[in-house]
């Protein structure tokens, strides 16, 4: 019999609040290509992380390379979602700077970052281009790392990952952010890396997967099953409806029957231009879907409207009834604005635990500075009870599942009853289920006269409380529509 | 220009040393309100300088900049600043005539020739202020007398001045109020509302004078925060060596190591700090810090009187007379040593062991603040002005040598401190070569703890523990720190 490549015998990994694995066993054999699924927080991101030696386990973990093989003898592990270092390995970032200019370029440029990694690596910059084109990152190469998307740099570690081709790759999530077209190319160039002998475990609950997928399983509790195919794999249960807190079935006080008004809005930093003559009005009430491609502009829109954009005062802008840059602070805006975007998610406090961070929603501010008083106090226990996380409330945020951890983002966000919500793909990096419960909870909550802005890409599930829809493209507007009915 | 304070009467002297009034959150109620609507024009756009316009125009507040015309014209980092931010540039001779409040945000070594130029044109009535008095009181600039001088300094990096704002925060600050520059008593107001603009009030504001900031900002500088983290570092890595420590391992130690022991003395002080050791290395290191303080306490009441005395600012600004030949030449061998030359190894260090393993530098920083504080207080610094020079600002200056080391610390701080800095650490490591002589790697480098029976004698520890909690920096830092809870954690690699 062929050895394994991959041997994993008793594995345990326990974390403060409960052992995620707990004896577990694997092997994977040469020609084997597996897909991980199950239940969200079932511990199978830990489980791939364990698998590229970046947990603390305990047990066996035997990984054979094929040493006859010419590629890499390595394990990569390409995360769910991604954090990245400025040139001096700081981490320290917080997430509107990368709208505050500064002459001091803190980050590499996507192609020298790339040219470095072909230099450690020794891979060929002409094997490049097909990767760089399938992620739409061919026009992207002078752009610093700290400009980047969260989604962008998601597909930037995948970019890294299809060129390296390691004999052994673990991919968690695959397809966030990917539209179909795109998801059937990535599929083939998996399915060419399994030809010439790389061993690929995805770690997702998605179906239309590569052919190359040969073997299926699931962590449950804290053991690995093997199942038969896909559909074998257990789902998470669909939530029970719940009454929504009475304070947030008020409609919230509105100033104005504008949110927001911009009129021939153009943003630029030096000769590259990000937005141009952009025209929108959004009207209190309405829930509007805004789309584009990666680096159509999206985020840079949004951030002029929650005051993280400093050239909000060279445009005009109108918000709430007030026009932007007459004496208002930003304070005063992001009241009356819920917000959730990746970006702030990535950024947010490693150490705040459930309870303090929907707390701190009331201040707008990331990090808890002030007592909070007993009404305010009910109203967090009553909404962490809606959202079902009142087990959670003394976690710390970043040792819940990620469909949990967004959740918990909503509920900040929400606690004050804003009149304007911005869910910036609040949804990237979750699985189908998590994103249709996400998504019903955002349909109950904008039953109450909430204005609604939502990013959410071409083929992903969407709120069915969407009315009207803008499209971005390359900084400009290419669609204003009213939406009939979702076609997705 | 004769030094400012050297012209007052010693009863002046102690009298402006001496105010440091921690201020209560309730002072700020009227936000900007003393600057709604007023013009500011900051002179100078680098970190600082952005930064803070950054803040206080998301605060509601007008703000433009006026750069030299030269800035302008060669479309230097400055004016691209300002202008990709979308600020309103222009010369002195267009913007400061408009000025209600002029800032200036210079470095040091331009400040008097900034002064000079931006004075004849502001209105009269007007405001200016700095965040640091090096230029009012070492260079004695005297300010038109129809003008109210005041200073706001946030004791952080320009970066995190921003940072902090963004998160719904603010950095420790001091304001103060130029005795002499005051004559329609607007001055505190402006300096609370302009305080209020960049955040600073969230997180504890400290009224100090022109005169007890900069004689404070300058000791804790040269000796504890950038003098004594550098002899440290180099005296701590230069000893591994020698004792056959794997160079990547104690490049790590120390690069890392100070920022993750000074974590600990800025959430809970020095008691914090030693508490992270067992209860043998907490006694061992103890000892090794008292007499570290008795062979250091001579060159830091020398660094003081200097300062006191003005001798060293006048020595640094002939060194700017000259071109900056000393500390250039000093910058150059910094570069140069081992420490700097050593990449820290591709090695996990778990938190913990970046104390149990440096013992020595734990002891080190010890005796650094705790000297650094009683010889300010002696000299006549109020104890709070002289815990936001030491202990406070410890942490803050450990994290730039995380990122790379001494090459950034020196790069993040001003000339002024890094002149300091090198006069400091060029005395501090003949005086501690005997000592050194008799360290091991047991204090350094290796697990203090390894081998060893942990137990101690009760009453060794207790009177050990009681002179760790009674120090006066304890004391008062237990106050100031409750401002400050909610300062966040500096990322560890």
């Amino acid at each position: 019999m062929t050895d394994p490549v991959v041997h994993i015998a008793q594995l345990n990994l326990q974390y403060a609040h409960g052992v995620v694995l707990d004896q577990l066993d694997w092997q994977l054999l040469p020609g084997e290509c597996w897909l991980i699924g199950g239940k969200s927080g079932s511990g199978k991101s830990v489980f791939a992380k364990s698998v590229a030696g970046l947990e603390e386990t305990s047990g066996t973990i035997r990984i054979k390379f094929d040493p006859l093989s010419l590629l890499p003898p390595r394990v990569l592990y390409v995360s769910n979602w991604y954090q990245f270092t400025n040139l001096e390995g700081n981490r320290n970032f917080y997430y509107q700077q990368r709208y505050n200019k500064q002459q001091k370029n803190d980050t590499l440029t996507i192609y020298a970052e790339l040219a470095a990694y072909a230099k450690s690596e020794n891979l060929s910059m002409g094997d490049l281009e097909q990767y760089l084109e399938l992620f739409g990152f061919v026009d992207l190469k002078a752009t610093q790392l700290i400009e980047l998307s969260s989604g962008e740099h998601k597909k930037l570690q995948l970019i890294k990952a299809l060129w390296l081709k390691p004999q052994l790759l673990i991919v968690d999530e695959p397809y966030t952010g990917l539209d179909k077209a795109s998801r059937q190319k990535l599929n083939g160039f998996f399915d060419a890396l399994a030809a010439d002998g790389v061993h690929l475990v995805l770690v997702t609950n998605e179906t239309g997967l590569p052919r190359c997928i040969n073997r299926f399983a699931e962590i449950e509790g804290g053991k690995l099953r093997q199942v038969d195919s896909v559909q074998a794999l257990s789902t998470d249960f669909n939530r029970i409806p719940r009454a929504l807190p009475s304070f947030l079935r008020e409609a919230p006080a509105l100033s104005a029957d504008i949110m927001v008004e911009m009129e021939n809005i153009h943003v630029r930093y030096g000769e590259k231009t990000v937005l141009k003559g952009i025209d929108w009005t959004v009207r209190a009430g309405e829930k509007w879907l805004l789309q584009g491609h990666n680096g159509s502009g999206k985020s840079t829109l949004l951030s002029l409207i929650t005051g993280d954009h400093p050239q909000a005062y060279a445009n005009h802008i109108r918000l709430f009834g007030h026009r932007r840059g007459s004496g208002e602070s930003i304070w005063e805006i992001k009241e009356r604005i819920g917000i959730i975007s990746p970006e702030l998610h990535w950024y947010f406090d490693k150490t705040a635990r459930v309870w303090q961070a929907v707390a701190s929603g009331f201040y707008d501010s990331i990090g808890l500075f002030r007592q909070v008083s007993y009404e305010k106090q009910e109203q967090i226990d009553q909404l962490l009870d809606f959202f079902e996380l009142t087990e959670d409330k003394n976690r710390l945020i970043t040792t819940l599942p990620l469909g949990k951890q967004r959740l918990v983002l909503l509920a900040r966000t929400i606690i004050k009853n804003p009149p304007l919500l911005i869910l910036d793909e609040p949804c990237q990096g979750l699985d189908h289920t998590q994103t249709a419960l996400f998504n019903a909870v955002v349909d109950e909550l904008c039953g109450f006269g909430k204005t609604l802005i939502y990013v959410g890409h071409y083929e992903t599930q969407l709120p069915s409380c969407l009315e009207k829809k803008i499209v971005l493209e390359k900084g400009e507007v290419r669609v204003i529509e009213e939406i009939n009915e979702l076609a997705y | 220009m004769a030094n400012y304070f050297n012209t007052l009467p010693l009863r002046e002297q102690l009298n402006q040393l001496g105010v440091a009034e921690f201020m209560d959150i309730s002072e700020f109620a009227d936000g900007v309100s003393a600057l709604k609507g007023k013009k500011i024009v900051i002179v100078g756009c680098g970190a600082q300088g952005l930064n803070q316009g950054l803040n206080l125009r998301d605060s509601g507040l007008d703000v433009s900049y006026a750069l030299r015309k030269e800035a302008i014209e060669q479309k230097r980092d400055s004016w691209k600043n300002a202008t990709d931010n979308h600020f309103n540039v222009g010369t002195y001779e267009e913007l400061i005539p408009t000025a209600d409040l002029v800032s200036n945000l210079t470095p040091d070594k331009q400040h008097s020739s900034v002064i000079d130029a931006v004075m004849p044109l502001m209105k009269a009535g007007a405001t200016l202020s700095y965040s640091h008095g090096f230029n009012i009181v070492e260079e004695g600039k005297e300010i038109r007398k129809d003008l109210t001088v005041v200073m706001i300094a946030p004791k952080c990096p320009g970066s995190e001045v921003r940072a902090e704002y963004l998160r719904g925060f603010g950095v420790p600050t001091l304001i103060a109020v130029h005795p002499e520059n005051d004559p329609q008593g607007k001055g505190l107001a402006e300096a609370k509302a302009y305080c209020v603009g960049t955040g600073g009030h969230k997180a504890g504001v400290l009224r100090s004078s022109f005169v007890a900031e900069v004689k404070s900002d300058l000791m804790g500088e040269q000796t504890i925060l950038c003098g004594l983290l550098q002899t440290g570092s180099i005296l701590s890595f230069d000893k591994m060596i020698e004792k056959g420590i794997e160079p990547g391992y104690a490049a790590k130690l120390v690069q890392y190591g100070v920022e993750v022991i000074t974590e600990a003395l800025k959430q809970g002080g020095i008691t914090a700090m030693m508490d992270r050791l067992s209860n043998i290395a907490k006694i061992k290191a103890f000892e090794v810090s008292e007499e570290l303080k008795t062979i250091m306490r001579p060159l830091f009441q020398k660094h003081q009187d200097d300062i006191m005395s003005g001798e060293f600012s006048r020595g640094m600004m002939e060194d700017w007379a000259n071109g900056d030949k000393k500390l250039l030449e000093w910058r150059a061998a910094t570069g140069e040593t081992a420490f700097e030359k050593t990449p820290a190894g591709d090695i996990k260090i778990g938190e913990q062991e970046y104390f149990d393993h440096a013992i020595f530098m734990v002891a080190y920083i010890k005796s650094g603040v705790e000297l650094a504080f009683e010889t300010m207080v002696e000299a006549g610094i109020k104890p709070e002005s002289a815990y936001y020079e030491s202990l406070h600002e410890t942490p803050l200056i450990a994290n730039t040598i995380a990122r790379k080391k001494l090459f950034e610390m020196n790069r993040v701080i001003s000339d002024t401190a890094e002149y300091g800095c090198y006069l400091f650490d060029h005395a501090c490591k003949p005086l501690l070569a005997d000592f050194m002589k008799t360290v091991d790697t047991d204090i350094i480098g290796r697990n203090f703890n390894d081998g060893k029976d942990l137990a101690v004698d009760n009453q060794a520890l207790i009177v050990v523990n009681e002179a760790i909690r009674t120090h006066p920096v304890e004391q008062v830092g237990a106050v100031l720190r409750r401002a400050m809870t909610a300062m966040k954690a500096i990322k560890t690699a």
